[in-house]
């Protein structure tokens, strides 16, 4: 739930002064989350912190407004998200003495603090952003879920750092002009997002996952509180199939009991995969049978997935709702896509997302388990299996058989006609270094590198000398470097895409539009962490993917959906954005001159481009559908948030409830 | 036009590259990807009439200019061979 944002200021100035000099920038930045928490929006300057904070009431509606203070100590805290397991902890804190006056998560991360300081993060099962002031010493903490669940992003300011739960609300502040960060930009072309700390904008920051800061008025240090152990030492050997499901199976099962605690009905994404299917049949369990369902179904039939939906909604007796998306309807989402997303995107697959939160909320749900990151850590995506094939195919290179394996992979890609040699120019890129870091990747951030053949002459040279590999590379701890390939794939996977795009452009971004939390029983850390401790073939073997998995899921959920081919979630593209029925936006902000104007891309080639697609002479190619794209949502992110920021609504402004405190 | 310019306007035209060599390969390089390899084909077949089979389909034939160039060369040769024959 809920939206934060806030400012340090100098301290030792009167309330009355303070309200007339930054209350206005705290009310701006406030409003400006509205839609993370249309509930209640507080905002509270206390001597040497703005915090505010917008909220989605689902835990203690009564008793857990924001921001909240311990009256003894003044430590206040803004907070968003969820500490699943605070029910246990506050049982603990209480019985050392401390006096809860509401139920609300909120309460206990003050409480905790108290108890023992910023680590008391590792005590909590969750997925939480939140800034804590602690008038005692001035110190302002910044702290975020291990897995990436929750955004942060912060920037310095004149008067010392200001923080918010989106880069909108850093620019209400009106300290920084919105400017695209070229780095950011580029990263995003090659990895499919800014690797964090680094966003799409100029100056503003984000907190990296499993991260908690402190910021003393000069100085934000930064520290890294949990990682995952994907080390061979750190793998149970000895752990046989049938031990590993029924742990699996106890760690889900309360991971989705802890993600049902609300005081709200919660109901769940299904995707018609494995994976959801899986979490719907437990909370379905769980509930006693009241669970409802929501699921994104495609008009063009490739794309589809809703007979398999259906077939799940039927055999869990789920209360099922679906939407079904035209082409046309993903290119008139994509602006409020981006203005929520903040970032360039290389896929349309967000759109669908935004509108099936749209129906959940419509229907008056606020949260939703989905099934993100099961793919990630039980090494279910494509992406494992064809480094696994590229292992095995770099031990004996000259191997004409072994590239073969790739026609049995991805039987969807025309491949199955193509000789071994051809695979070989596909798959063999790298080959000859299986040691190297990116070895898993390196095939992925090539293809999608090749939308910087459509960046202007002038955005080439600006970024020549930024190598988004190399900033990968850097940033990774060095332990990774020796553990084996398909472990440093899943870290390279988490740091990257997860936590940068899935549970962020697609995850958060596209739930919180619509004011819908998501709840991720797979991430919950005690799940990824068994996950890491399983013996490598529990997860894949050979080409069967997360077979530990598919063993628990075989007992509640249709062997159709268990045994049927994975396919990877997609949605149109060119299709969406040009052609006859193509939005005015896309037509307007794609043409050669307003291309041009904004600076990143080519205009001329871009027109072209679109051009070509519009021709539908021929599919159009995974290069063309990412550059169209890429160029669509630059020239969005462009006009939707550069540019001096317009003030929220009237109305949304005067919601604030502002108030200043004399300490 | 000839075929080696043919070749480069319709590469450059459809995969936005240029700057390369006539030796480069088109996969290795990013130029064209595997889906891009199609668009070729069916380029090669509806300009310049040849029908490329199954088991033509590998980069010794498709994955440069220069192979590209000798590939149409040696199927204009064939072909009057093939209708004396």
């Amino acid at each position: 739930m809920c939206g934060i944002a806030g400012f340090t200021l100098p301290p030792g100035s009167p309330p009355d002064e303070r309200l007339a000099r930054f209350g206005p920038r705290l009310r701006r930045m406030t409003a400006s989350l509205h839609h993370r928490g249309p509930d209640e929006q507080r905002a509270l300057l206390l001597d040497g912190a703005a915090l505010g904070h917008t909220r989605l009431s689902i835990l203690d509606l009564s008793g857990g407004s924001q921001p909240m203070r311990d009256p003894a100590t003044g430590l206040t805290v803004v907070f968003n998200g969820e500490i699943f397991n605070h029910m246990e902890l506050r049982e603990r804190l209480a019985h050392r003495g401390y006096p809860f006056r509401t139920r609300s998560d909120t309460e206990v991360i003050l409480a905790s603090f108290l108890s023992r300081g910023i680590d008391c993060v590792e005590g909590f099962v969750g997925q939480f952003a939140f800034a804590l002031f602690d008038p005692r010493d001035g110190s302002l903490w910044l702290a975020r879920d291990r897995a990436g669940v929750r955004p942060l992003y912060y920037a310095l300011t004149p008067e010392g750092l200001c923080f918010a739960s989106e880069a909108k609300a850093i620019f209400a502040a009106g300290w920084l002009p919105p400017r695209l960060d070229p780095a950011g930009v580029k990263q995003t072309a090659h990895l499919w997002a800014p690797l964090a700390p680094r966003t799409s904008f100029e100056g503003v920051q984000q907190l990296p996952p499993a991260h908690v800061a402190r910021f003393d008025g000069v100085r934000l240090d930064a520290r890294r509180y949990w990682d995952v152990d994907l080390s061979a030492g750190n793998v149970d050997r000895d752990l046989d199939e049938q031990e590993a499901v029924d742990r699996l199976g106890a760690a889900l099962g309360e991971a989705v009991r802890l993600r049902l605690r609300a005081d709200v009905p919660v109901a769940a994404y299904l995707s018609g995969g494995l994976d959801s299917s899986l979490i719907c049949s437990i909370a379905q369990e769980q509930l006693g049978g009241t669970l409802g369902t929501f699921s994104v179904s495609f008009a063009q039939a490739r794309y589809d997935e809703g007979e398999y939906q259906h077939e799940v909604a039927a055999a869990l007796r789920t209360a099922h709702r679906s939407v079904r998306i035209e082409d046309r309807e993903i290119g008139e989402l994509l602006p409020a896509v981006v203005r929520h997303a903040e970032q360039v995107l290389l896929r349309s697959a967000p759109a669908p997302f935004l509108r099936l939160s749209r129906l959940v909320r419509d229907s008056g749900i606020k949260v939703v388990l989905t099934g993100e990151g099961a793919d990630e850590i039980f090494w279910g995506y494509d992406l494992y299996k064809e480094t696994a094939i590229r292992q095995f195919w770099a031990r004996r290179p000259g191997s004409p058989h072994r590239p073969r394996l790739f026609q049995r992979m991805y039987p969807y890609l025309q491949l199955s006609k193509q000789s071994p040699e051809m695979l070989r120019q596909f798959f063999g890129l790298g080959l000859e270094e299986p040691g190297a870091f990116d070895f898993s990747h390196r095939i992925r951030w090539t293809n999608s590198g090749r939308v910087s053949r459509f960046f202007s002459a002038e955005f080439t040279e600006r970024t020549r000398d930024c190598d988004p590999a190399a900033a990968v590379l850097d940033a990774l701890p060095p332990r990774v470097l020796s553990w084996r390939p398909l472990a440093r794939a899943q870290y390279l996977e988490m740091q990257t895409l997860l936590s940068g795009y899935l549970l962020s452009a697609q995850g958060d971004r596209m739930l919180m539009g619509n004011s819908v939390e998501g709840r991720f029983p797979f991430l919950d850390h005690r799940v990824i962490e068994l996950a890491a401790r399983l013996p490598p073939s529990l997860k894949l073997r050979v080409l069967d993917e997360k077979r530990v998995l598919k063993r628990l899921a075989a007992a509640r959920v249709p062997q159709r959906v268990i045994q049927r081919p994975k396919l990877p979630y997609r949605a149109p593209i060119a299709e969406a954005l040009t052609g006859p029925g193509s939005p005015a936006w896309a037509r307007e902000l794609l043409s050669r001159a307003a291309v041009d104007a904004v600076g990143v891309f080519d205009g001329a080639k871009v027109e072209r481009l679109a051009q070509k697609l519009a021709a539908r002479r021929a599919e159009p190619s995974e290069a063309d559908n990412m550059a169209v794209i890429a160029a669509a949502t630059t020239q969005l992110l462009a006009r939707e948030l550069l540019g001096p920021p317009a003030d929220p609504p009237r109305a949304q402004l005067e919601a604030v409830r502002l108030h200043a405190e004399a300490r | 036009m000839d075929t080696r310019l043919k070749l480069r306007t319709y590469i450059s035209e459809t995969f936005f590259a240029d700057g390369y060599s006539d030796q480069a390969s088109f996969l290795k390089t990013g130029i064209i990807d595997s889906t891009g390899m199609m668009e070729l084909v069916a380029f090669l077949e509806s300009e310049f009439g040849v029908k490329v089979e199954d088991h033509e389909l590998v980069p010794a034939n498709l994955d440069s200019i220069e192979n590209l160039v000798a590939f149409l060369g040696r199927r204009s040769a064939a072909r009057p061979a093939a209708a004396a024959g």
